[in-house]
């Protein structure tokens, strides 16, 4: 654009000063000096139209689980095919190093944060607003605990916690003893496994799994054999459409009920449901980017995500396409976010 | 139980005086002690909470603030600013090769590469680099290979220039040596998790955060090797030189470096192989590249991270055996040049440089992209292998994880057993037993095994733990440590020995090594547990497959270094093979043996957190959650927990090597 207007003036000018010394070739000048007007106009006019749209950078970071992967790239697809943005994705670890990054100015948008704005050591990132939060993405996450549905057929009574009592050597395993086995989840999750069996006086034994593929490799081996299990889980989660699981209840909240296994007090009730929040970085707000409208409006379902997560886990289709097939199916909610 | 037992019967292979007798009678008795203990007050008497700093991790927690307050704030004094530099130099080191890789375009960079190989280090060197751009280019993972390559070529090169001259000053001052130890074990034991929160914090995330990770972890082999080489050219050598009047500068570079040209290498090696096995780590705070795609794919697609795991391995053989030829080739006691060979490689110089210019103009001119392939997207699954290599990996993760296969019969029923019969009674032993008799019960092994000072250290390292609040998470993880280095020594001994005697299993061993060394643990450690998918053992199979390679190299190359004239001797007294083996060359090999043990169990200890995210729980977990739940207190305090569990063990196996020489002296 700026380009394009200095050359316009310099153009003008030239004219001017030919037309004093040759008139007669003023006429074909002048019609010369028009069209190249009108296509410095044209010109001005397309650079101001992709100028209105026109984007830039926008960094987006994808966590470990594919719920988020599912997020980005249908995010990513939008800001690119109708934004015309040059969308990067980055894969920083969740909690502070992904919100140094932010206040850095190196990720411009989280999709899905689970309540890491609420852990006292990342508040000064939320006061200092170099993280801002920009509303959740639709979607409520639940964190419970988890049994397969033909456990549940077998013993009715396992719909409640306290159904639990004084059957928990369903569960057991080599490794339990005559305990019942609990299967922790991933470190980064919240989770209160061991205070809920202390409390609940259940007699189980809290089995440490490791990181979630670990989880999983643990729980899916048992479900396979259709031997008992209970652990710690959540939704949405794309492998809950491939394995039929059910969520025991837990005692209901009640005031002043903690989560944090860390802090003393009482933590015998249910887990809350999280409010999935979408992040942006303090310099990114104030950009004034196109893409910020977008990002703020992108909301979707549980059953989405999950879609386009078993393209990209279960059925191992590239995320690019995961994430087109489910935009071209939906035009409507994309619309919806464009508006 | 058998953990603690067994230990003096390996150092017992080595030596042939009856001295082990009364010391395992020892020992044996002190286990009892234990044990009775244990079985009288089971779960009575866990550390007390007088004797706990509780507001350690507060404490911690406070500095973390303090730090993320400053930063954010803007102005952050000398120190941030002096960090800030060499995050602009590092991002735009790593961006450079980053750009150059893409911008001389994948066929340019391919026969560059190559070529450049080859005029340097030969056919073989040449042969590795083309077949390790081919495995770029069939991964489908070009740019992420490019991306991974420039952030170890910066990271290494920095590495070698920090540690080479700490190396040297090392090897020449014992004092400068003693006082650099304790930071080395410190950086090497430390797991990276720990560190990742102040690495973020000073230096943003990024490439400067990846390179400045790596280095923390590659640098301390660089050091340690090129101290050991300096102080291994031998002391007339050294004396002759002084006496002809040589200066210090002199005496460095005109006979101790050249004299430990091999060693320097080794350290080369090492530090190339050592920051590969941080590419995924590094992945976690903005290394990008194969590191990233690993870490996606242990949840999104395990076998592209397996793909991606791969690339890795082979990017650091080719790394290795590339820069061991350019070495041999260069090699001035090899090198004799006629004017012949001069002019020759003069030519291949020429041919090389214009072949190099040229692909690059006629690519360029082309338009070749600086990815692999050139159109992304629609037809990348046609033109590379990706599709199909992904297939073939994703049929054997299926029969893997198939719990109805005969394989799975056999798996599941070893893992209960080990679990149950093995690990869990001594993690009971060892986690419930009264810590005053654990305490001391352990400083008094130290003490018969090695002596007082180590008894002593034990002793403080055992405080230490318990001070800060982590005794029964310790002890857990003492107990997995205590059975991962032992199965680690006794498999690497085996093997060097073997390797030492042979050469097909030499051969055979070495890319063996390689691979366990550089191969992420997760990518293959996840799809083990579904066939033994119970806690603890798969932790154990991790640090036994990273540790014993190193038991292995050492073992071999002290065996293969015994001087041939002991050998020759015993030879002439008609001693058989296996008695030139047993009465000669182990015996004689016995510091290198030993030093392997000291490596087995650091690397045992460097994968602890790997442990703690496959099930293993302990410490390893606590620095994991630490880590991803922002509890930098936590992260630390266990970090420092596997420090002291470190540096007890390893002064306590260096005392037994101390003992047992001054017993056969």
């Amino acid at each position: 654009m700026r380009q394009s207007s200095v050359s316009h003036v310099n153009s003008n000018s030239k004219e001017g000063r030919m037309s004093n010394r040759h008139r007669g070739t003023g006429v074909g000048l002048a019609v010369l000096a028009v069209a190249a007007a009108a296509l410095i106009a044209v010109a001005a006019a397309a650079a101001g139209g992709t100028r209105q749209a026109a984007c830039g950078d926008v960094i987006l970071n994808e966590n470990s689980w594919t719920g988020s992967t599912a997020n980005v790239y249908v995010v990513k697809n939008v800001l690119e095919n109708k934004l015309k943005c040059k969308v990067k994705v980055l894969n920083i670890t969740e909690n502070q190093p992904s919100f140094q990054a932010m206040a850095d100015g190196k990720i411009d948008v989280v999709l899905e944060d689970w309540d890491n704005t609420l852990v006292p050591s990342n508040k000064k990132y939320v006061t200092s607003k170099s993280v801002i939060n920009v509303g959740g993405n639709g979607i409520t996450g639940v964190i419970g605990w988890y049994i397969p549905r033909y456990v549940l057929k077998q013993y009715p009574s396992f719909k409640t916690w306290k159904g639990l009592k004084g059957k928990e050597s369903v569960f057991k395993s080599p490794e339990s003893g005559s305990q019942g086995m609990f299967l922790g989840g991933d470190p980064s999750y919240v989770q209160k496994g061991r205070a809920l069996i202390e409390e609940l006086g259940l007699n189980l034994k809290h089995v440490v799994a490791g990181a979630e593929s670990a989880q999983v490799a643990r729980w899916t081996q048992l479900y396979k054999q259709k031997k008992p299990v209970l652990f710690y889980w959540y939704d949405p989660q794309y492998l809950n459409a491939a394995y039929d699981l059910v969520r025991v209840q837990l005692p209901k909240r009640f005031k002043g009920c903690l989560d944090d296994e860390k802090l003393k007090g009482k933590h015998a009730c249910e887990y809350p449901s999280y409010g999935l929040d979408k992040l942006v970085s303090g310099e990114f707000a104030k950009s004034g980017s196109p893409a910020l409208k977008v990002i703020k409006k992108f909301s979707w379902t549980s059953a989405d995500q999950n879609f386009v997560a078993n393209l990209i886990s279960g059925k191992k289709m590239p995320k690019d396409k995961a994430a087109a097939a489910w935009v071209a199916k939906n035009k409507a909610k994309v619309n919806a976010w464009l508006k | 139980m058998s953990a603690i037992t067994e230990a003096p019967i390996v150092a017992s292979v080595v030596s042939h005086v009856p001295w082990w007798r009364g010391k395992l009678v020892q020992v044996g008795a002190i286990i009892g002690v234990m044990w009775l203990a244990y079985s009288g007050w089971k779960a009575d008497y866990p550390w007390p909470n007088e004797l706990v700093w509780n507001n350690l991790e507060l404490r911690l927690d406070a500095i973390q603030a303090y730090l993320i307050d400053t930063r954010l704030e803007g102005d952050g004094g000398v120190v941030f600013t002096l960090f800030d530099g060499f995050r602009l130099f590092a991002d735009n080191l790593v961006t450079w090769f980053n750009d150059l890789l893409i911008w001389l375009t994948w066929i340019g960079t391919t026969v560059v590469g190559t070529l450049l190989a080859w005029r340097f280090g030969g056919l073989r060197a040449g042969a590795w680099a083309l077949a390790a751009f081919a495995s770029f280019a069939l991964s489908g993972l070009w740019a992420e290979s490019m991306e991974t390559l420039a952030l170890m070529l910066a990271a290494v090169g920095l590495s070698i220039l920090v540690g080479v001259p700490l190396g040297i000053a090392a090897g020449r001052s014992a004092r400068f040596n003693r006082a650099l130890r304790p930071f080395l074990d410190a950086a090497q034991i430390i797991p990276a998790f720990a560190y990742l929160m102040p690495v973020v914090l000073f230096f943003s995330i990024g490439y400067a955060a990846a390179v400045v990770a790596t280095m923390i972890y590659a640098i301390p082999p660089c050091i340690r090797i090129t101290a050991l080489g300096i102080r291994r050219v031998p002391v007339n050598t050294v004396e002759a030189a002084a006496s002809m009047g040589a200066t210090g500068s002199q005496m460095l570079l005109k006979v101790q470096l050249p004299m430990s040209r091999r060693m320097l290498l080794l350290g080369l090696n090492q530090t190339i192989l050592f920051a590969l096995s941080m590419v995924v780590i590094a992945g976690l705070i903005g290394g990008g590249g194969l590191g990233a795609v690993v870490n996606n794919g242990l949840t999104t697609n395990p076998a592209l991270a397996i793909l991606a795991g791969i690339v890795i391995v082979i990017m650091a053989m080719a790394l290795d055996r590339i820069t061991e030829a350019v070495a041999d080739r260069t090699d001035p006691t090899k090198r004799h040049l006629d004017t012949a060979a001069r002019r020759r490689l003069r030519v291949e110089s020429i041919v090389v440089a214009a072949a190099s210019i040229g692909t690059v103009v006629v690519a360029k001119a082309v338009g070749v992209s600086g990815d692999f392939p050139d159109l992304a997207g629609v037809r990348q699954r046609t033109v590379t292998a990706q599709e199909w290599l992904l297939g073939q990996i994703q049929k054997v993760l299926d029969y893997v994880a198939d719990p109805t296969t005969w394989v799975f019969q056999i798996t599941e029923a070893v893992g209960n057993f080990i679990l149950t019969k093995l690990l869990l009674p001594l993690q009971a032993f060892l986690v419930e037993a009264p810590w005053f008799t654990t305490l001391a019960g352990l400083v008094l092994i130290a003490f018969v095994v090695s002596g007082l000072r180590p008894a002593i250290t034990t002793f403080f390292m055992l405080f230490l733990i318990g001070f800060i609040g982590v005794w029964a998470l310790a002890m857990d993880t003492l107990s997995q440590v205590l059975v991962a280095t032992i199965m680690a020594v006794i498999l690497g001994f085996g093997l060097g020995v073997w390797a030492s005697e042979s050469r097909t299993v030499s051969g055979v061993m070495r890319p063996v090594n390689d691979v366990m060394q550089t191969l992420p643990q997760l990518v293959y450690i996840i799809p083990f547990i579904y066939l033994m998918p119970v806690s603890i053992v798969p932790g154990i199979v991790a640090a036994v497959l990273y540790a014993f390679p190193v038991v292995v190299r050492l073992v071999e190359r002290g065996i293969k270094d015994v001087a041939p004239q002991s050998v020759e001797a015993a030879g002439a007294f008609g001693a058989t093979r296996w008695q030139i083996l047993r009465k000669v060359k182990i015996p004689l090999a016995g510091d290198a043996i030993m030093l392997g043990v000291n490596q087995g169990i650091i690397m045992v200890l460097a994968v602890v957190v790997i442990g703690g995210l496959v099930g293993s729980g302990g410490l390893g977990y606590e620095v994991a959650q630490g880590l991803v739940r922002g509890q930098f207190g936590q992260g630390v305090i266990a970090s420092i927990a596997i420090l002291a569990l470190g540096i007890a063990l390893d002064r306590v196996t260096q005392g037994a090597r101390q003992a047992r020489k001054e017993e056969v002296a």
